[in-house]
Order: structure tokens, then sequence, then C-alpha cells
């Protein structure tokens, strides 16, 4: 049920690219100042972790990984929709969605 | 099982009610629905059943869904007589919270890595829409997206700590994982290490330690303040029994390769957060930074890892649970009468309210550990836990800090006693006082009777 | 009558529950009955007990129920009935029944009435949690609690920051003790598995002398009795504690529970005994804290202040004699000084209401003809303290003294000094206040008047107990019965360590000489100076001699603390806070609280607002996680 050609690839390239993946997310998400853009960058951090279950999935020839990464896509459309419509909520009140602006809670 | 599909059966009849002009039936469906899912929880006391290998009622989880569960009951309770005619979102913030506690009993109750994260998500995106209930609160709405956007960056953690432990297991399964890393003895594989640590990250950050807590302060304080008395119980009491679960069953055989991590983390966030509660002017902030230092008390039960570290951290749960929603409910009241947080807004209040007074040092004597209320013997027992395993210099540091805490707990405290304030008599419907005087007794009670609850596990 | 011995703290926690539920709606005719009745009921109850106690040596142990179980661990609630706890239990209920029915008279203008009663009756019932409890777990319970009950009350009256200072104050200082305590019940926890006395004190029999582990058990224990019953270092609160209600300072800070540090040791006087390097420590700081606050006491103006000086020199006369073994004598004097400090600080009390609120000596003078009562139980209070025979101070400081005098010649000699400087100050207040010319305003003396029977009656009663309240202790030479000696000889001659010490004729009737040759010629000195001459009102500083400069001022101790803790670290936080922000400290830089706080004003700086710093700091804190867990396997 899985194809071979991902069983001839070793399991270490997997892995490099879905760190190298998840750590381009994590940048995203300290560097870029517009909620959107990091929103994008978390779903980009969950999709590296989706890369990575569906790899060690094949590698393990498990199918489990890849029905947990089903979940992580319903879950990240649910977490998407929830964040939109607070980012709209708030674009409504402030007209701006720089989390730089963002900072009357604080000490 | 039967606990879930009734909470969610009642989540969504209270949805609907409210479409169908029935917003009076939304609390009797509310509460029948958490007396039911108690009822069903109980039940299934030391049954140990298991559903489809992927949850456990066993008596560890019952016992965190019933604390969430009154919880959540004095939450309902506290809204209804605040907000039924104030918020034209009130049925559909009352079908948010039982939704929610769907989310805390997979929480509590897992056995896989996959309802673990279910579990996680479900209850966390409740709270980031909580967080923003008032729409037109420029501070509610920064609250709210603060968490979300940090919430979903720690779950990133999280799942690709799942991902790693999967990787180098082959499993989701607590068991399998806890199996093959006995017989492995595999702790130095960096894989191993990684997975855990970075699981360890997404729970840390849930349960406010630091230096994964800054979060905390500025969502309790821009959250509508019963919804920050909601996250301050039950999302931390949930998210640190998923902790106690991952790490008791799942990890223990790697102790070695993160009891140091847990003992400096939880150092870290006791000073942290009890220093920094020392100059907070907002009550509400206050008791955010006096959460994040519980957080630091309990860690110090799970870094112990030993038999006793279960009942410690159910003991410190309870007791924490039932001081917060004391306090949290006095805030919020006190809130909407004065429009503030301000430990001023305490002045009189032994004159104006006696029961608040009161029922507010109590909350404030227990979470600042004073015997004979039950925060004393919560911080007791987490602290025998790590004496019992020579862990002696953690526990002179918690007893210090525990002595720092006393000092800001007291504030409002004399406030409310000693200073003189607004003398005009605070009305509070009769359910909202025999509710704060019950809990108020059940922290003496606990106090005076520690013994009877340590033997539930 | 053991079967109903738990009702003995019950009932005044009844009482507390009551008159403080019904504050303010209860009027205070009933606060009153309920809260001097409750205390009463104890006292009847504890007088049968020790009544009973006087035939067989009690040892009763009442366990109520099994009150913690963790893992090994098990606390359960007991009470322990004992003579030593009967004894304490008599002075707990007796004297605070006294102030009880002393307090109608006093506060009954208050608006606080009920109030300071429940807050009364709280007192009482933790005070006896303490002397009662059978394990030093229970006994911490009350420690707090009497600790939590003093805050309040010195607290009582929130007129001025300065009285919610004294009361910052008392707290700060009880907790450094307490922190000491609580060490020294985890210390027990991990070496003998619990607190329980009759598992702590047999086990304890086997550590050999000067066992490192019973020495910090002990000197950490010790650390708790600095601190409630303020010896050196931490004694400064107690002074300033007497910004509380008069009958405050005569229960709490004189009678009870300042001496609960004294009732602390002699309970584990077999772990004492075990730490000789310990007592040893508790022999010379007694000593020390004994003739420095007497030399305090000497140049004092405000009359509470004085016998606030006079106790924490009593206290440190009673833990010489915890220090040189005589453990019955340390009880002794905690009972007759309860009699006599008691009385002094409820005169004080009468003389302070008469007088409008003044409580300057130097404003007083000649009031024995307006109080004769108050006048004359006052002088006996001061016979007492001043240890002159017959009366009760001179046979309990006389066992201290024939105790030290075995012990070492120096100690024996600075307490020597130490009651003729006692009864220089005493007669020096006494006189000021009573005799010679009036020194007031003119609309005090008009207003002057003896108390209400309420407040009069306790004197006579404590006066008739300062008088002979000594015959309880009367040193076997002179033919008798050592009664309190036998009395207790059930608790201690368990202790096997204990080196007795022959009375010795010679050093008794030395004493007695003593008291007549020095003490009668100070007395003679004082009324010379005080009753004859006229009392200068104000005093310019500039005139004063050196020393007495020193003793007025207390030693500097109060601003050695401030310069050297409080105003440097304050200086340290002020700098760097105007450097970095302006607003940072506001001014409460108070005591050691000063550098935690300045650490939280700092520290909530970094909790900017901004979420990419916050995002920062959890991947900081993850990167040094996996660094640090990696590197301790050498993965790399």
């Amino acid at each position: 049920m899985i194809p071979q050609i991902f069983q001839t690839v070793p399991i270490e390239h997997f892995v490099y690219l879905s760190a190298v993946l998840f750590v381009i997310g994590v940048v995203g998400v300290l560097t870029r100042s517009n909620a959107i853009i990091i929103f994008m960058s978390v779903e980009l951090m969950l999709n590296a972790v989706n890369l990575l279950l569906v790899s060690f999935s094949s590698y393990h020839q498990d199918p489990a990984g890849q029905i947990f990464v089903f979940f992580i896509m319903a879950v990240a459309a649910a977490e998407v929709a929830v964040g939109l419509a607070i980012i709209t909520m708030i674009y409504r009140n402030t007209h701006s969605v720089d989390i730089n602006d963002m900072s009357r809670l604080k000490g | 099982m039967m606990v879930l599909i009734i909470l969610t059966a009642a989540g969504i009849l209270a949805m609907f009610a409210s479409v169908f002009n029935g917003r009076s039936v939304v609390l009797p469906v509310s509460l029948s629905g958490l007396f039911a899912a108690g009822y069903f929880a109980l039940l299934e006391w030391n049954t140990n059943t298991t559903y489809f290998e992927a949850m456990r009622m066993d008596n560890f989880a019952i016992a965190f869904t019933v604390v969430c569960l009154f919880a959540a009951f004095v939450f309902l309770l506290l809204y209804h007589y605040m907000h039924y005619s104030s918020d034209v979102h009130y049925a559909e913030v009352i079908s948010i919270i039982l939704f929610s506690l769907a989310g805390v009993v997979v929480m509590v109750s897992f056995t896989s890595m996959l309802m673990l994260f279910l579990g996680i998500e479900i209850l966390s995106l409740s709270l980031y829409i909580l967080a923003g209930l008032k729409k037109k609160d420029l501070l509610s709405n920064e609250a709210s997206l603060k968490y979300l956007l940090m919430g979903a960056f720690a779950t990133g953690f999280l799942l690709f700590g799942i991902a790693m432990l999967y990787g180098a297991t082959g499993s989701f399964m607590l068991s399998d994982i806890a199996y093959y890393l006995g017989l492995h003895k595999a702790v130095a594989e960096p894989f191993i290490v990684t997975g855990i640590i970075m699981l360890m990250i997404g729970l840390l950050f849930k349960v406010a330690a630091a230096p994964f807590h800054f979060w905390t302060p500025d969502v309790y304080q821009g959250a509508p303040t019963l919804v920050t008395g909601y996250m301050a119980t039950v999302g931390k009491v949930a998210a640190f029994a998923a902790l106690v679960r991952v790490f008791q069953l799942g990890f223990s055989p790697a102790l070695e390769t993160y009891q140091f991590l847990f003992a400096a983390v939880a150092v870290t966030t006791m000073f942290i957060g009890n220093i920094t509660a020392l100059y907070q002017k907002s009550v509400k902030r206050m008791l955010a930074y006096s959460s994040i230092s519980h957080a630091g008390y309990m860690l110090i039960a799970l870094m112990a890892a030993n038999e006793v570290t279960n009942g410690a951290v159910l003991f410190y749960s309870i007791a924490y649970t039932l001081a917060s929603l004391l306090a949290f409910a006095v805030v919020a009241i006190l809130q909407q009468k004065s429009g503030s947080d301000e430990v001023s807004v305490f002045n009189g209040l032994s004159k104006s309210s006696p029961l608040m007074s009161i029922t507010f040092a109590v909350a404030m004597l227990s979470l600042a550990g004073i015997p004979p209320t039950a925060g004393f013997f919560a911080k007791f027992y987490v602290f025998s836990a790590a004496i019992s395993d020579g862990w002696v210099w953690i526990t002179v540091l918690a007893i210090i800090n525990s002595f720092i805490s006393v000092y800001y707990y007291f504030a409002p405290v004399i406030a409310s006693y000693m200073k003189k304030g607004n003398e005009e008599g605070i009305v509070l419907a009769t359910p909202v006082k025999v509710l704060l005087a019950i809990i108020a007794l059940l922290t003496l009670l606990i106090g005076l009777l520690p013994g009877s609850l340590s033997y539930l596990i | 009558m053991t079967a109903v011995a738990w009702l003995i703290p019950l009932l005044p926690l009844l009482g507390f529950i009551i008159n403080g539920l019904g504050f303010p709606k209860l009027n205070k005719k009933v606060a009153a009955i309920i809260g001097c009745g409750s205390v009463l009921a104890s006292f009847a109850i504890v007088c049968s007990l020790f009544l009973q106690s006087l035939q067989t040596p009690l040892n009763h142990r009442i366990d109520l129920y099994t009150w913690i179980a963790a893992g090994n661990y098990t606390v359960s609630f007991a009470l322990l009935i004992d003579n030593l706890s009967v004894i304490m239990m008599m002075i707990v209920t007796g004297v605070g029944f006294l102030i009880h029915v002393y307090s109608i008279g006093y506060m009954k203008e208050d608006e606080g009435f009920g109030k300071f009663f429940a807050y009364l009756n709280l007192f009482i019932f933790f005070m006896l949690l303490l002397v009662m409890g059978a394990s030093f777990v229970i006994m911490f319970i009350g420690w707090e609690g009497v600790g939590l009950c003093s805050y309040l009350l010195i607290g009582f009256w929130w007129k001025n920051r300065e009285y919610s200072a004294a009361a910052n104050k008392a707290f700060i200082m009880n907790r450094i003790g307490d922190l000491g305590f609580i060490l020294a019940i985890f210390m027990m926890f991990a070496v003998f598995g619990s607190s329980d006395f009759d598992k702590v004190f047999p086990a304890a029999s086997a550590f050999t002398t000067n066992d490192s582990i019973i020495i910090a058990i002990t000197l950490l224990l010790f650390v708790g009795a600095i601190g409630k019953s303020a010896q050196l270092p931490l004694f400064t609160w107690l002074p300033d504690a007497m910004a509380g209600p008069t009958p405050v300072s005569a229960l709490i800070h004189a009678a009870t529970m300042v001496t609960a540090g004294v009732y602390m040791v002699a309970r584990s006087n077999i772990l004492y005994s075990i730490a000789p390097v310990t007592l040893a420590v508790i022999t010379v700081l007694g000593t020390i804290t004994a003739l420095f606050a007497a030399l305090i006491a000497l140049t004092q103006n405000d009359i509470k202040k004085v016998l606030a000086y006079s106790t924490v020199s009593q206290l440190g006369f009673m833990f010489v004699a915890l220090g040189t073994s005589s453990f019955d004598a340390g009880i002794f004097h905690v009972m007759t000084h309860a009699f006599f400090k008691a009385l002094l600080f409820l005169g004080a009390g009468s003389v302070i209401h008469a007088m409008s609120g003044e409580q300057n000596i130097r404003h007083m003078g000649g009031l024995k003809k307006a109080l004769p009562i108050t006048s004359f139980t006052f002088l006996i209070g001061t016979l007492a303290i001043s240890g002159i025979p017959p009366f009760a101070g001179f046979f309990s400081k006389d066992a201290i003294l024939t105790a030290s005098y075995f012990n070492s010649t120096i100690i024996f000699l600075l307490l020597i000094l130490t009651s003729v400087l006692t009864a220089a100050y005493m007669f020096r207040l006494y006189f000021m206040v009573f005799w010679g010319d009036f020194r007031g305003t003119h609309h005090q003396e008009e207003h002057l008047h003896e108390s209400p029977q309420s407040i009069t009656i306790p004197l006579i009663v404590l006066a008739l107990f300062a008088a002979i309240g000594g015959f309880f202790g009367l040193p076997e030479i002179f033919g008798n019965h050592n009664w309190i000696h036998h009395y207790l000889s059930p608790v201690f001659s368990q202790n096997t360590r204990i080196m007795a010490h022959a009375d010795s004729v010679m050093i008794e009737w030395l004493l007695v000489a003593f008291s007549l040759v020095v003490i009668v010629p100070v007395m003679w000195l004082a009324y010379q100076r005080y009753a004859l001459k006229t009392v200068k009102v104000t005093l310019s500083e500039e005139q004063l001699p050196f020393w007495y400069k020193l003793s007025l001022h207390k030693f500097y101790v109060d601003e050695l603390y401030d310069y050297g803790i409080v105003k440097p670290l304050s200086a340290l936080a002020g700098l760097f806070s105007v450097a970095v922000e302006k607003k940072m400290i506001d001014g409460t830089v108070n005591g050691l609280g000063s550098i935690t706080l300045f650490l939280s004003s700092q520290l909530r700086k970094i909790q900017t607002g901004n979420t990419g710093f916050y995002v920062f700091a959890m991947v900081a804190g993850m990167v040094l996680m996996l660094l640090f867990a990696l590197a301790k396997l050498n993965v790399f």
C-alpha cells in the first residue's frame, strides 16, 4: 500500500527536509509581524510535521502515522477558522493586523 | 465514552436552544449534562475501562474529570447569574464550555498520543474563542490573538515531538513507547531526546511554566474575568493531568533525560511567578502570576516521579482549583460592579460583603499554603514527594517561594479588612452565595481532613 | 476529664466563629459574654485536668483523626495532655480569661469591639493548639496561627502608617523564624520519618551527643524561637508591636505568644540535651539579649516600650534557663512572668486609659492619688519583676541565677547585672508615673480617674498571683517541697541527659542578701531621682551623655538594620531604576522585602507585551533545553 519509491529514499533525508521546513516556519514566526503571515508560518510548521509523520509511517510500514496526519489537517483547518475569525475581529476594531501594535497588555 | 457523548450532546443542545429562542432551557440542559457526565464518570471508578486502546478511564482520569466538571459547574452558574441578561452570546458561551470539557475528558484519559493532541486542541480552540468574548474590547482581542498565535506555535512543537517519538518507536501508544524506552534503554538516541523535549515544551506551554509562560499574564488579564477563572482552573489542571499522564505512563523509563530539566523549569517558574506577582496592582494579573508559580510547585511533584507523584498532583490540583475558583469569582463580581480589578476595589469589602471578604481570605490563605487550609497540605504532599527522593535543595527553594507569596496574597485581604472603602452592600444571588460558602468550606474541610482525599489514587 | 480535653481548644474556636460571623450585628454585651465565656469554660476544663494531674501525673495522647497520609509519612491530629501542657494551658486560659474581662472595659468605646473579641478567641484557640499539639506539625499550625492573630491585632487600629509598618515588621521577622521551624520539621521527617513527639524523642535518644543532624535540627528550631520570642537579632519587632491595643500587648506580647519559643525548646528538651552546642548558643544569646534589652529599657520614655524591652529581657532570662538545662526553671519563669508582666501591661493600659491615650511617662507623674488600685497593683508587679523576696519574680529568677551559677560565672555575673538594671528601670518607671508632680496638660489632669471594675478586678487577681506565685517553686533549701520541679518532673525526667545540680544553700542566701543589699539601694536611688526631684518633660539631646543616647536610641539597632540592609538595597534599587525607568521604585521598599521587590520590578519588564519577544523566549528556552539534554547524554 505504500509506494516502493518512498522506501528507497533513506529516512534521514525526510527527517532533514521536514526539520528544515519546521525551522523555516519557526523563523517565520520569529521574524514577521503580520498576524496572517505568522499564522501561515505556523501552518508550515504543522505541514513539516505532516511530512515527517508520513515518511515515518512508510518507514515503519505502519498506517497509524498517516491517519494522524489526517487529524492534524482537520484540526489545522479548525484552527485556521478560529484564527481568521479572531484576526478579522481585530481588524474591524483597529484596522491593523500587526502584532507589534498589540502590546497594551504587559508588565 | 458515555461522558464524552453526554457532554457533546449537551453542548449541541445548548447551542440549538438559542437558535429556537430557548435561552431559559440552556442552564438546565447544561447543568444536567454536567451532572450526568459526572455520574457516568464515577460509575467507571475502579474499572479501568479502556476504549479502543485510545482512552482509559482509570481512577486518575476520573478524578481529574470530576475536578474539571466541578470547576465548570461553578463557572456555568456564575456566568448564568452575571451575564444571563447582558450577554447576547450567552448560549454559545455555555455550549463552547461544554465542548471544551469534552476535550478535557480526552486530555485526562488518553492512552494514545493522537488523543492527547485532539484533547489539547479541542480545549485550546475553545479557550481561544472564550478569551476574545468581548468583541469590542481591545484588550480582550489582544488576549485572544496572542493566545492563538502562541498556542498554535506551541502545538507545532508538541506535534514535532510526537512525530519524532513515533519515528523512533513506531507507535503512538504510551504503553508501547514506555516498553520501547524500557527495553532499549535507548535514552541517548537523539530522536528520543528531541521528541521528549519538544513534547514537554508543548505541554509546559499549556501549564504556563517558565520560560513558556509569557502568554499567561497577558491572556489572563485581557480575557473576561470569569473566562480567566476557567482557564486558570480547568485549562491548567487538565494540561497538568496530561503532562503527568504522558511522563508517568509513557516516559518514566527515560527519567534521567528530563528530570533535571523539570527541576530547572520548576525553580525558574516558581521564582518568576512569585517575584513578578509582588509588583502587580491588578489583582487579576497578580493571580495570573500566582497561577504560574503554582505550576512550578506542581512540577516539583512531577519531577520527583515516584509513587506519591500522582496523588500529590491531584491533591494540589483540587486545592488550587477550589481556591482559584473562589478568587476569580470574587474578582469577577467586584469587577462587574466597579469596573476595575485593582487592589483598591477590595477596600472595605469586609463591610460591604462579609461573605465575599471571608471566602476570598480563605482562598488567599489556601493559595499561600497556610494551615489549616487545603493549600497547606497540597504543598505538604508535593514537598514530601520531593523530600522522599532526597530533593532537599528544591524543597528549600520552594518553601522560600511560598513565604514570598504570602506578601502579595495578603495585600487584597488586608485591603478588605483594614482599609475603608465603599460600604454600600453588594447584593449577590442566593445560589452564588451558597456556592461561595460551599467552596470555602470545602477548602477548609480538606485542610482539616486531608487524609480522606489522599487515598483516592 | 481527659475525654473532653478536645473541647478546650474547640470552645474558643466556637467563640471566634460566633463573634466573627456575628460582627457587627451582634451587640457588644453578647459578644463580650461569648468571648469571655468560651475562654472561661475552657479554663474550667483545664482546672479539672490540673486537679487530676496533681494526684497522678498525666501523660495522655488524644488521637482525633489521621490527618495526613503521604507515602510513608502519617501525621495524626493528636493532642498531648501532660503536666507541661497542662501548666501552659492554665497560663493561657487563666491569664487569657482575665485579659478578656479586662478588654470589656478597655475596648468598650471601640467600634470594632466584636471583631476584637473574635480575634482574641482565635488567638486563644491557636495558642492552645500550639501547647497541646502532640507533634511538631500541629505545634507549627498553632505557631503560624498565633503569628497571624498577632499580625491582625497589632494592626487592629489601622489609624496610621506606622501601625501597619509595625505589623509588617512583626510579620516579616516572624517569617524568618518560621522558615527555620519548617525546615526543622522537614528534617525531622527525613531523619525520623515523623514529627510526633512520641516518635521523634525516643528515636533521637539513640543519637550520640553533638550529632550534627540533631544540632542542625535544634538550631533550626531555635531560629524559630528567636523570631517568635524576640531574641537577638530578631527582637526589634516586639517593641514596635506595642502599636496594638494594650490587652493585646499583655496577652500576646507578654504573657503567652512570645513564650511559645520557650515552651517549644522545653518540650523538645530531649533533642536539645543531645546538642550541648545548641544549648551553649541559647545560653549566650539569652544572656546578651537580657542585658541588651535591659540597657535599652533604662531610658525609654514610652510606658509600653519600657515594658516591651523588659519582656525581651525576661525572655532572655528564660532562654538562659533552657540553655543551662533547667527546663523547669524556664517554665516556672514563664508562669511568674505571665502573672507580673500581664499585670504590668494591664496596669499600663489603665494608666493610658486614664491619661486619655498619653503614653509618654515624662508627661505623667503623681498618678497614685487618682489611680490608687492601679498604682498599688503596679507596685506589686514592679516588686515581682525586680526580684524582691517574697514576690513571684524572685523565686523564678533565683532558680535561673542558681542554674547559671553552676554553668558559667560570667553568665551568672551578667545576669546579676541585668537584675540590677531591671530593678532600676522598673522603679524609674514606677516612680515617674505614680509619684512626683503631674506633668501632663490641664485637660488630662481633669480627666484623671480610676478605671472601671472590669479593669481593676483583673488587676487585683493578677497582683495576688504576682505576689504569691513564687511559692509554687520555693527552693528546697527553705525546707519546702519545690512544687513545680516535682510537678514537671514526669516530663523532664524522661530526659536522661539533664545534668542535675544540687541546690546550694549558700547561693540561695547569697541571692536573698543580694536583693536586699543591692536592689534596695537601687530602689532608693530611683526614688531620689524620679519621685523627689522634678522630672524634665522634654530632653535636649545635646546635653545627654553618650551612653544615655546610646540606650535611648536602642543602640541604634533599628538604624543599623535600616542603614545596613534596607537603605543600601533601596539605594541600589533606586540607582538602577532611575537609570532604566524613573518611576519604578515608588518608595515601598521595606525591610528584607526590598530586594525581592526590586527583582520584581525588574522581572516584570521582561513581560514586554510583544508577542515576537515571547515567541523568541520560547525558542531560546527550547534551544537551551535541547542543548543541555543532548550534551548531558554526550550526543555531540
